[in-house]
Order: C-alpha cells, then sequence, then structure tokens
C-alpha cells in the first residue's frame, strides 16, 4: 500500500532527474574528450576537483532560495501579482552574496588541494573559472527560480513540491555550461 | 519586511562551508583516479546520474520521515517497523531505477562512442552494484540525520537535504572506484 503510494508519486520524478543527469554528465564528457591534446582535465590541472563543488553549492543556495520562495507563499509575502518586490530583492541579493563568497572560497580551496595531491594549477585560472561559473550560473538560476516560481504561483501549485527537484536538474546542466563557458572565455590564459 | 540579505548570508554560511569542504574531498577523490576517466569516458557520464538519483531518493525518504517524526506515526527508534517500511522501498526504487538508467546511458553512449573498453554487462553491473551500496548507505544516513536532528529539537526538514546529498556525492564517487576496480575493467 505504502509502497506502491511511494513509487507512484515518486518514480516519475525520479527518472526525470535521471535523465537530466544524463545531460549534465554528457556535457562534462565535452571536457573529457578521448583526443588527449583537446582533453580539458589534463589542459587544467585542478578543474576536475571544483566540479563537485560547484554543482553541490549552485544546488544547496538554488533550492534553499526556492524553499524560502515557497514559504514567502504561504506566508502570504509575494504572489504572482506581487512578485517584484522588496522581499524578493533581498532574497536576490541574500543568494549572490553567498554565491559570490563560496566561489572565491572553492577557488582558493581547491588550489590548496592541488598541491597537497600533487598537481599544480595557475591560482588565477582555477579562481576565474569558479568566479565567473559561479557568479554567472546564480544570476541565471536566480531568474529562472523567479520564473518557475510565477509560473507555479500561476497555476496555483504547492511551490514546495516543484522548486526542489526543478532547480537541482536544471541548476545542474546550466552550472556545467557555465564552467564550459567560462574556460571558453579564459582559453587565453590556459 | 520579513527577508534580509545579510540575514540570508549569515544563516547559509555554515551548511555551505560543510557542503563544499567535504565536495572538495569528492573532488579529490576524481583527481586521483582521473587516468580510468580519460580511459572509460562513460564513467564521467555516471558521476552526475549516480549522485543525482543517491540525493533524490535520500532527499524524499528523509522529508517522509521528518513528516512522519512530525506527526508522530514515526517513533526515533531503531527497530520502528514505519522506518523500515520506507527504508526497504527506498532501496527497491532505487536498483529499479538504476538498472534502467545504467542501460540508457549505455545505449546512448554507443551513439557517441564513448563506450569503448567495456560491455554492456559489465557496465551495467558496476552502476547497479554502486548505486545499491550507495542508496543503503544514503538511507541509513537520511535516517540517522532525521532521527538525531529530531532529537535534538531541529527541524529535519531542514537538515536532511544538505547532509545526504552531500554525503551521497562522495559515497557514490568512492563506490563507482571501488566497484570499477572490483570488477576489474580499464587496467
Amino acid at each position: 500500500m505504502f509502497a506502491k503510494e511511494m513509487a507512484k508519486q515518486s518514480l516519475p520524478l525520479l527518472l526525470l532527474c535521471g535523465l537530466g543527469a544524463i545531460v549534465t554528465g554528457c556535457i562534462l564528457s565535452l571536457m573529457n574528450t578521448p583526443n588527449l591534446d583537446d582533453n580539458l582535465f589534463l589542459k587544467i590541472p585542478g578543474l576536475i576537483i571544483v566540479i563537485p563543488a560547484i554543482i553541490a553549492m549552485r544546488g544547496n543556495i538554488s533550492t534553499a532560495f526556492g524553499s524560502r520562495l515557497g514559504s514567502a507563499y504561504h506566508l502570504g509575502v509575494i504572489d504572482a501579482d506581487n512578485l517584484w518586490n522588496k522581499e524578493l530583492i533581498q532574497n536576490i541579493l541574500g543568494s549572490f552574496v553567498l554565491s559570490l563568497l563560496m566561489s572565491i572560497f572553492i577557488g582558493i580551496l581547491a588550489y590548496i588541494t592541488s598541491f597537497i595531491l600533487g598537481v599544480f594549477p595557475n591560482p588565477f585560472l582555477i579562481i576565474s573559472i569558479v568566479l565567473i561559473a559561479g557568479v554567472i550560473s546564480g544570476i541565471i538560476l536566480s531568474f529562472m527560480t523567479i520564473g518557475v516560481i510565477y509560473l507555479v504561483f500561476k497555476r496555483g501549485y504547492d511551490p514546495d513540491n516543484i522548486t526542489g527537484p526543478a532547480l537541482a536538474t536544471f541548476g545542474d546542466i546550466i552550472t556545467i555550461s557555465c564552467i564550459l563557458g567560462s574556460i571558453f572565455l579564459l582559453e587565453g590564459l590556459i | 519586511m520579513i527577508y534580509n540579505w545579510k540575514k540570508i548570508v549569515r544563516n547559509g554560511l555554515p551548511i555551505l562551508t560543510f557542503a563544499v569542504l567535504i565536495e572538495i574531498f569528492a573532488g579529490s577523490i576524481l583527481q586521483n583516479n582521473q587516468e580510468i576517466i580519460v580511459l572509460l569516458p562513460i564513467f564521467l557520464i555516471s558521476i552526475p546520474v549516480i549522485n543525482s538519483v543517491g540525493g533524490n531518493i535520500g532527499s524524499v525518504l528523509g522529508a517522509r520521515l521528518a513528516s512522519g517524526l512530525h506527526v508522530g506515526y514515526i517513533t526515533a527508534k531503531a527497530n520502528d517497523k514505519k522506518m523500515h517500511e520506507n527504508l526497504l522501498t527506498a532501496i527497491i526504487i532505487g536498483v529499479f531505477t538504476y538498472t534502467l538508467l545504467a542501460i540508457i546511458i549505455y545505449y546512448g553512449a554507443l551513439f557517441a562512442n564513448l563506450n569503448k573498453g567495456i560491455e554492456l554487462k559489465e557496465f551495467v553491473g558496476i552502476f547497479v552494484s554502486t548505486g545499491f551500496l550507495l542508496i543503503c548507505l544514503v538511507a541509513i544516513s537520511s535516517v540517522l540525520a532525521a532521527f538525531i536532528s529530531f532529537k535534538k529539537g531541529l527541524d529535519p526538514d531542514d537538515m536532511v537535504a544538505p547532509v545526504v546529498t552531500t554525503v551521497g556525492d562522495v559515497l557514490g564517487i568512492t563506490f563507482l572506484f571501488l566497484m570499477i576496480s572490483v570488477f576489474g575493467v580499464g587496467i
């Protein structure tokens, strides 16, 4: 009984998130080309160390943002007609500052860890990649969260059920794309 | 005004610092196994999938336990029957999902020519056994995180998801490389 209900409600979402994660994995494998001269993980020492950290940071910050907006909706502070207000701006600002601080922290930590593991990254390059990817993905995801929340409000769904998995899955894809983008932006430094 | 950006930053920093420190450790495991990743690119595609499913199942389980504890139909004891039922369901759903996704990844990788050096049955074997180990450990840490935070008077809804996804990422990567060496692929 009980098991059936859990399977019926969570299995479709689980499979959907799994398919989203395959997209993330495919973008990751664009960096990991079989042609070793183009393999970004070999070209940029330390890059692979930051990948799990930056994905986790993005996931944590944006799902917390989504769940705060969900609570704000239940408290009656925001709704579809009154979305762009002071409460929302404070939330965006808070998430943005967190992304900025944590990106710098991840960059420095990755640099130190690489030394311990015997690979020697360019500190400026690795910190810049994390910072640019962290900040840009943060901005994109903030707007996406607002978009998702707006649609959820308009349709009258409970934001608590939808924003978490939706943001986690899209967040991973966007974050990895932003890492790839910031590498191309900084290509001259490699 | 109920939200203030400084308060959001202050509340977010401790759990984020914890998560980032553990995830850098996960990244170090990847760095140490870089040769396998370059040799068998299919496993890099698999890592986000293994971790996403593990984290999702752990979070769903944690949220269900949290609701049960709040309402009172689950008690924070090791022999609670409802808790066991939830755990078993999570493991069965997990193994089913992992098997299905492993087959999808293998045939998808076939098109991109990324599956060299490994057969379907080896890949599914490694993927599903990694997933099984991960779900068992994630389910147990989800139960522990829910029960301990509930007993300490903290809200399990705030605690379980970050703890479980972070612990799950490290364990997922560890178990994957463990299973690759158990199956003796890529040596």
